[in-house]
């Protein structure tokens, strides 16, 4: 018993004091950082100011905000739109394919998302895959001139995303309780009303779950409108990425990494919340 | 249970003991080709950590973040040569070390940016010109930068995503120095890059030549050794040096304050500037080398090529990029990023 309680200490003590140095430490570098005043020489000066939070409110950066969140909505609905069948299917459907899907799904991971974004260019490109295939087909007679556009990052983004939509939903849809559907269906429902007012429901903190963990990163995968986009499409990411490497201004870049945790921490506790209530609802 | 612990923490520092002759280079992506540094390698038996970078404001960035995260041999631009010399970033070089300078071009050595060459020595340069390919448009219809501003380029351009080769392109472009510090003129040349923003489709610098090889740009501004390189597999492109100036650039190798390895360094530095070795890094990528007994061993059509080595008439046009003021390029970026933002 004793020797359990200490691999038990060592081992949480040792995750205490990793993440403590290089997460919470960090990250509070980091909004000490925001709060400075801008130095371009010395990187900060040690005078407190709200400059680099004011900054984020004029238009051109509230653009950028703006861009972001509608990109990254764009992208969560996407993912919702081509995983939530996928994940039900997997769930319910299929016995004898669920685990080599689950191994497809998972298979793209063992490569880094970057080169998988090279991999991309090589078949969004005029000479790429896509065109040549198409091509060959017949169907259709000039090259689609995808690559560096807005539609290029938008693939990307998703087919990069949406493992982490499906695999919360699948988690989800799993542990679904058959008996509710033979329920609605012996009280007369539907099929298409099962769905909206059974299953849609209930896989709700699915849903809710996998947009948290796909929102944050469509935002800052910067190196994917920059490959794919042609370094024109600014997503928060490329804000952050230009104010540490390229005007040397850190405090700023410190001020809208902070406020994206934020933004984070916000959505974390809403998600909270709401299972929160659902859980108690349960009891009721 | 404490033997396992302390098995792993001895484990885990083993690399820290071993006491390996190493130096740590941090240099242009696509400009010390690998087998260069596996026979620096073999030769000399130091280690070399290699990374690159691909653009002069990351390597700036990230000496200042941590004074010299333990870089001993970088390749900063001339400019940014000059600024950080100004700056005390750069450690002096032992000149009796670099016995081969010997071989550099005098006009490449003792430059406004580093007076003597006491803190650098030139590896590679070049010229920042227009590439047309000529199946989609007729070279003799663009010979300037502002011939780009034409309606007949939307979303055409490949521009490079380089703060200090896009600005003093529009400002060339509207007859200034390409190295102009005066905020009008500064402002002037962006917004007259706004009008060009229907023109351009991608800003990149270090994946070009592929990108014009397979035509997913057709017209824009490059490097002229990338289209020497993009043009041995696809004859169509076509080279222009434009008639209202270009930027020449000049990468040199340095070494910054505090770096570990000095001495590995200058003989990192020497080996580099050794005749073959230059040979084998121009020709590498096809940039040009200032090295003047490498140039003798290239073959002729490239010691030739009006791409590579323009004549002394053609490169009358060219200016070479100097530092600017600190002023100067914070406007420079501030406008760069807007410029960014608004696209």
């Amino acid at each position: 018993m004793k020797s359990d309680n200490t691999f038990r200490n060592i081992s949480v003590s040792l995750i205490s004091i990793w993440l403590g140095i290089f997460a919470l430490l960090a990250f509070l570098l980091v909004v000490l950082l925001s709060f400075m005043k801008n130095d371009s020489t010395t990187i900060f000066s040690w005078q407190f100011t709200l400059d680099n939070y004011a900054a984020l409110f004029s238009s051109l950066y509230a653009l950028v905000f703006a861009k972001s969140f509608y990109i990254a909505g764009a992208c969560t609905f996407f993912c919702i739109l081509l995983g939530y069948p996928f994940a039900y299917i997997l769930a319910r459907k299929v016995e004898r394919w669920k685990e080599p899907l689950l191994l497809f799904l998972i298979i793209p991971f063992w490569t880094s998302s970057l080169i998988r974004s090279y991999a991309m260019v090589a078949i969004l490109k005029t000479k790429g895959v896509l065109n040549n295939v198409l091509m060959h087909l017949g169907i259709i007679h000039h090259p689609l001139q995808l690559l560096f556009t807005n539609s290029a990052v938008m693939i990307a983004l998703v087919y990069n995303l949406l493992p982490f939509m499906i695999l919360p939903l699948y988690a989800n849809l799993e542990k679904f309780d058959n008996r509710l559907i033979e329920a609605a269906r012996d009280l007369g429902a539907g099929k298409i009303k099962t769905f909206t007012k059974i299953i849609l429901p209930l896989s709700l903190p699915g849903i809710v779950a996998g947009s948290i963990l796909v929102f944050l990163p469509a935002m800052t995968l910067f190196y994917i409108p920059d490959l794919l986009g042609g370094a024109k499409a600014l997503l928060l990411g490329n804000l952050i990425e230009n104010q540490f490497l390229l005007t040397n201004n850190w405090p700023l870049g410190s001020a809208i990494s902070v406020t994206l945790t934020l933004i984070m921490g916000v959505m974390l506790i809403a998600h909270w919340l709401t299972s929160k209530n659902r859980e108690r609802g349960d009891f009721l | 249970m404490k033997t396992w612990f302390l098995g792993i923490l001895v484990f885990l520092s083993v690399p820290a003991f071993g006491a390996k002759e190493i130096v740590n280079v941090y240099a242009w992506s696509g400009e010390i080709p690998d087998a260069v540094i596996t026979q620096f390698q073999k030769e000399t038996g130091i280690t070399v950590n290699f990374s690159t970078y691909d653009s002069n404001e990351t390597l700036y960035a990230k000496l200042k973040a941590v004074n010299n995260p333990s870089y001993d041999v970088i390749e900063p631009s001339s400019y940014y040569v000059d600024r950080m010399r100004r700056e005390g970033m750069l450690e002096p070089l032992d000149l009796s070390k670099i016995t081969n300078i010997q071989y550099i071009d005098p006009e490449f050595l003792n430059g406004d940016y580093d007076p003597q060459n006491k803190y650098s020595m030139p590896n590679l340069w070049g010229v920042t010109g227009i590439f047309v390919n000529k199946k989609y448009f007729d070279p003799a219809t663009i010979q300037r930068w502002s011939d780009l501003w034409e309606p007949r380029f939307a979303n055409q351009l490949l521009l490079l995503d380089d703060v200090r080769e896009v600005l003093p392109m529009a400002m060339m472009s509207l007859g200034f120095s390409a190295n102009d510090s005066n905020p009008t003129d500064i402002k002037l040349a962006y917004e007259h890059l706004l009008q060009l923003r229907n023109n351009i489709k991608l800003f990149v610098s270090d994946a070009a030549a592929s990108i014009i090889t397979d035509e997913d740009a057709t017209v824009g501004m490059t490097w002229n050794g990338d289209l020497y390189r993009a043009q041995l597999d696809n004859p169509n492109l076509v080279f222009i040096y434009p008639k209202d100036g270009f930027v020449i650039w000049v990468d040199c190798f340095a070494i910054p304050k505090n770096a570990p390895h000095y001495q590995n360094a200058l003989k990192f530095i020497n080996f580099m500037m050794r005749p073959d070795i230059a040979l084998q890094s121009s020709m590498a990528y096809y940039y040009a080398t200032p090295n003047l007994a490498a140039q003798k061993l290239m073959p002729a059509n490239i010691r030739t090529s009006s791409i590579i080595y323009p004549s002394h008439d053609i490169l009358k046009n060219g200016q070479f990029q100097t530092d600017l003021s600190e002023q100067s390029l914070n406007l420079y970026a501030q406008y760069w990023e807007m410029l960014k933002l608004k696209m």
